[in-house]
């Protein structure tokens, strides 16, 4: 079905607006809670490629669209991304591997929209580069935890959609 | 396989392509998708901010009988001596302009107020932003100063229709000139934001403080806007110096700390000081374009 990728991003809309809400709270601490990295890898198990693209795309420009970060450097990423990991299945055959690909893709998107909206904020990364290191990992850390804690309930949510939507189950051996 | 390696490249290509075409597309249409983007977005901001204001509505409603009623005298009380304070008000304002018309002063530009909820705010080491339930539709520009009371919040960064983001004093990319107080030669300096360190907020820093300066001693001398950029009004509030003042690297002025006087993350409300007349910076982007559009023609 052509819209499947977009209904499974408003499926996943919610997750993210909560993940939104979460980040209010934490506000006072400097933490975004970033699971759009983590989001799109159970899609990537079962959509087509397209789909996959066009999913990863949508929940990249989501993110962006209220930030500062320099306009689809995250939604390219996560195009990215979901191209090689829907060329690449075998990677994500078992819960184990799918939720190692949670956490890779979290941390590497997480890495690429930090230092991205640093190098657009100023020379701070050049000047101080220790304390940007210091708050890249404090950032990037609490993403792979949180890729960890949120990935679970996501996909669920996710593979529910899909049945839904009559996509094949994922292959153990694709 | 082969099928599935050679799908691959062809998606890579297909990417890189975009990605060129991405870039060299003009800013508008960088600016269209993330406008669009944010749109899609603002009803669950809506959301967010409406929600919490019904669990307000509730945890108050939940409140003591006798509790509501001492609140209630308390503020007619509050509500009688603002009465008096506006007749007073009222008796300047006309002495004001009754001054100025015999001066004949040009009034600086004045501001519509434009009150507005916040819906959430986001924070990271780059940048402090709250998101308020207002936006262009209600007549909200990006530049408009953002403040509490008397108190500098912010400015807005970016106007949606009906939400905008509004970057916090603490934010990095947020810069004004401003007055120390104390300091009678009025002297500027420059209030920046900084990235907060640690899972500490980030902080402002007031820089190129006068060497011959040295507050008042005893409280926290007040950084107060000057008026001079256009976009705040003089004399709000930025906040307190905050700490020992120390000397710049260059050595020629000192820096120190800057605390906002309240916690801008509490903040439930906040107001938008609209200018009534659009700026000189605002009336010249509108002679370019107005010039790009006759040269289009």
């Amino acid at each position: 079905m052509f819209w499947t990728w977009f209904i499974l991003l408003l499926a996943t809309l919610p997750c993210l607006w909560l993940a939104d809400l979460a980040s209010d709270a934490l506000a006072s601490h400097s933490l975004v809670l970033f699971v759009s990295g983590a989001a799109i890898v159970a899609p990537c198990r079962r959509l087509k490629r397209w789909q996959a693209v066009l999913f990863a795309t949508g929940v990249g420009f989501l993110f962006e669209a209220r930030r500062p970060i320099p306009a689809g450097t995250l939604a390219f990423l996560l195009a990215g991304m979901s191209i090689f990991l829907t060329s690449n299945r075998l990677l994500l055959r078992n819960t184990p591997l799918v939720l190692r690909g949670a956490l890779i893709c979290n941390t590497l998107a997480c890495t690429a929209w930090f230092t991205s909206a640093a190098l657009r904020s100023g020379s701070w990364v050049a000047n101080e580069p220790g304390h940007f290191l210091q708050q890249l990992l404090l950032q990037v850390s609490f993403a792979a935890l949180l890729a960890l804690v949120v990935f679970i309930p996501l996909a669920l949510i996710q593979d529910a959609t899909m049945d839904r939507a009559g996509i094949p189950p994922a292959l153990d051996s694709p | 396989m082969d099928k599935n390696r050679q799908g691959a490249t062809a998606s890579y290509v297909v990417l890189v392509v975009c990605v060129v075409l991405w870039m060299v597309l003009p800013a508008a249409v960088h600016r269209f998708t993330q406008e669009a983007f944010a749109e899609f977005q603002a009803p669950a901001l809506h959301l967010a901010g409406k929600g919490r204001d019904l669990a307000r509505y509730w945890e108050l409603k939940s409140r003591d009988k006798e509790e509501i009623l001492a609140a209630s005298r308390d503020l007619a009380r509050a509500n009688a001596a603002l009465e008096l304070q506006l007749r007073r008000y009222d008796d300047v304002r006309k002495e004001n302009l009754r001054l100025r018309e015999m001066l004949r002063y040009n009034p600086p530009g004045d501001f519509l107020t434009v009150v507005a909820r916040v819906a959430v705010r986001d924070s990271t080491t780059w940048w402090q932003r709250i998101v308020i339930r207002k936006g262009s539709d209600d007549g909200v520009r990006a530049g408009c100063p953002v403040i509490f009371s008397d108190r500098v919040v912010g400015k807005v960064a970016v106007a949606h229709h009906t939400t905008s983001e509004v970057d916090l004093i603490t934010s990095p990319s947020f810069r004004c000139t401003a007055f120390l107080e104390g300091d009678e030669a009025n002297r500027i300096v420059l209030v920046t934001g900084s990235p907060g360190r640690g899972l500490a907020a980030g902080r402002a820093k007031v820089s190129a403080i006068p060497q011959d300066y040295f507050h008042p001693v005893g409280s926290a001398p007040k950084v107060v806007t000057t008026g001079l950029g256009g976009i705040y009004p003089a004399g709000l509030v930025l906040g307190n110096l905050d700490g020992a003042e120390r000397t710049s690297q260059d050595g020629n002025f000192k820096e120190a700390g800057l605390s906002p006087t309240r916690d801008l993350f509490s903040l439930q409300e906040v107001t938008v000081l609209v200018p009534k007349y659009p700026s000189a910076g605002e009336l010249l982007l509108e002679d370019q374009a107005r010039k790009r559009l006759d040269e289009l023609r």
